[in-house]
């Protein structure tokens, strides 16, 4: 068996098991917050990482815009519950100076592919890896799913720890307003 | 001793009476114990022996070092700020006490990565764990939340009460989790 097909087997069996598990944990867990904590503007740590895509992003190629960055894994239940609403989120704002990047923590693509195959919706944004966790430390990530939003200067000024309904219009509204600043 | 513990519980500073809820899955009969007080809500859900070790497994765990953590007992532990200021969460300060046993202090990271790098289990690995597992310091602001797992060195199917800690407005705070319990060995 070659080693891409041996790969999938166990991509698909860690999905089973994680989905088998996740909904298990999922049945009882709060609603998803509709809200962002705005900070004051400090200057976000770099971020440059590869994609699933195989190119390499950097948020320093992405001043003028004002960018969403969500810490998660595929294993988080929140992080799960989370993504179709940032992929909501990304769609309401197309056009706008605006952009979304994913980074996942310590986990391979076929492991990222497995699930982002299950989601109804084809995932718009860039999905970065951050296979040993260093960018997470970097921004002082303690625990998945955390989210930034960085302003058109580089700067964060809103954080989000666990999980969200990223397109509820009370953060659709928080972003377009920076997108107007 | 169990008399004594339960009053160096009751004895924790600023410590709030709330009630203790509980739910069960009907699907899994897995148990939910909740609490709010004071702005805070504190949420443990049973995760069975078999999820902790597949869980695991799937990780890259060997199935030595999966058995090692299936045998604690184990909670997905949710803590959520439901109030209108920050709080201040710091693992180390939670205590749990079961029957004849003194208050501990729950296993931290730290100490379980010690375990693993003892018995090889790989960095992929050990990454997965860290992150999957409730962190050790945070601070929430309103409406933030996060969960991760929490492990208790008391028998399967046994009881315990978890003295939960959070700093908020400079002053330190407890709660309580009343007669929480492992789930089956056998679930």
């Amino acid at each position: 068996m070659d080693m891409r097909k041996q790969g999938w087997i166990a991509a698909l069996a860690a999905c089973w098991v994680l989905g088998a598990s996740g909904a298990v944990w999922a049945a009882d867990l709060p609603p998803l917050s509709t809200n962002l904590t705005m900070q004051a503007p400090q200057p976000a740590p770099a971020l440059k990482l590869k994609g699933l895509d195989g190119q390499i992003h950097d948020l320093a190629q992405l001043k003028g815009r004002v960018v969403l960055i969500n810490f998660w894994a595929t294993w988080c239940p929140p992080c799960r519950r989370e993504m179709p609403s940032m992929e909501r989120l990304s769609q309401a704002l197309k056009g706008e100076a605006f952009s979304v990047l994913a980074v996942d923590v310590g986990e391979d693509p076929d492991t990222i592919d497995a699930f982002t195959s299950q989601l109804d919706a084809t995932l718009g944004f860039p999905i970065l890896l951050d296979t040993r966790s260093r960018a997470m430390q970097a921004w002082k990530v303690a625990g998945l799913p955390t989210t930034f939003l960085v302003d058109k200067q580089g700067r964060i000024v809103a954080s989000a720890i666990g999980g969200r309904e990223f397109d509820h219009p009370e953060i659709v509204q928080a972003i377009r307003d920076l997108i107007k600043k | 001793m169990r008399r004594l513990s339960l009053t160096l519980l009751a004895l924790w500073p600023l410590a709030v009476a709330a009630t203790t809820e509980s739910s069960t899955d009907p699907e899994t009969g897995l148990v939910t114990w909740q609490t709010e007080t004071a702005g805070i809500q504190v949420r443990l859900t049973q995760i069975s022996p078999d999820q902790a070790r597949a869980f695991y497994q799937a990780r890259g765990f060997s199935a030595a070092a999966a058995e090692r953590y299936a045998g604690e007992c184990v909670f997905m532990t949710v803590v959520r700020n439901i109030g209108d200021a920050p709080i201040q969460h710091r693992l180390a300060d939670w205590r749990y006490v079961s029957a004849g046993q003194a208050p501990r202090p729950i296993r931290s990271k730290t100490e379980w990565d010690r375990l693993w790098k003892r018995q090889s289990v790989a960095e992929s690995a050990r990454i997965a764990f860290n992150w999957a597992q409730f962190p050790a310091t945070q601070t929430f602001a309103p409406g933030d939340w996060n969960q991760g797992m929490t492990t208790y060195s008391v028998p399967h199917g046994g009881p315990f009460d978890l003295r939960f800690v959070w700093r908020a407005g400079g002053k330190q705070h407890s709660g309580l989790l009343e007669q929480v319990r492992c789930a089956d060995g056998h679930a």
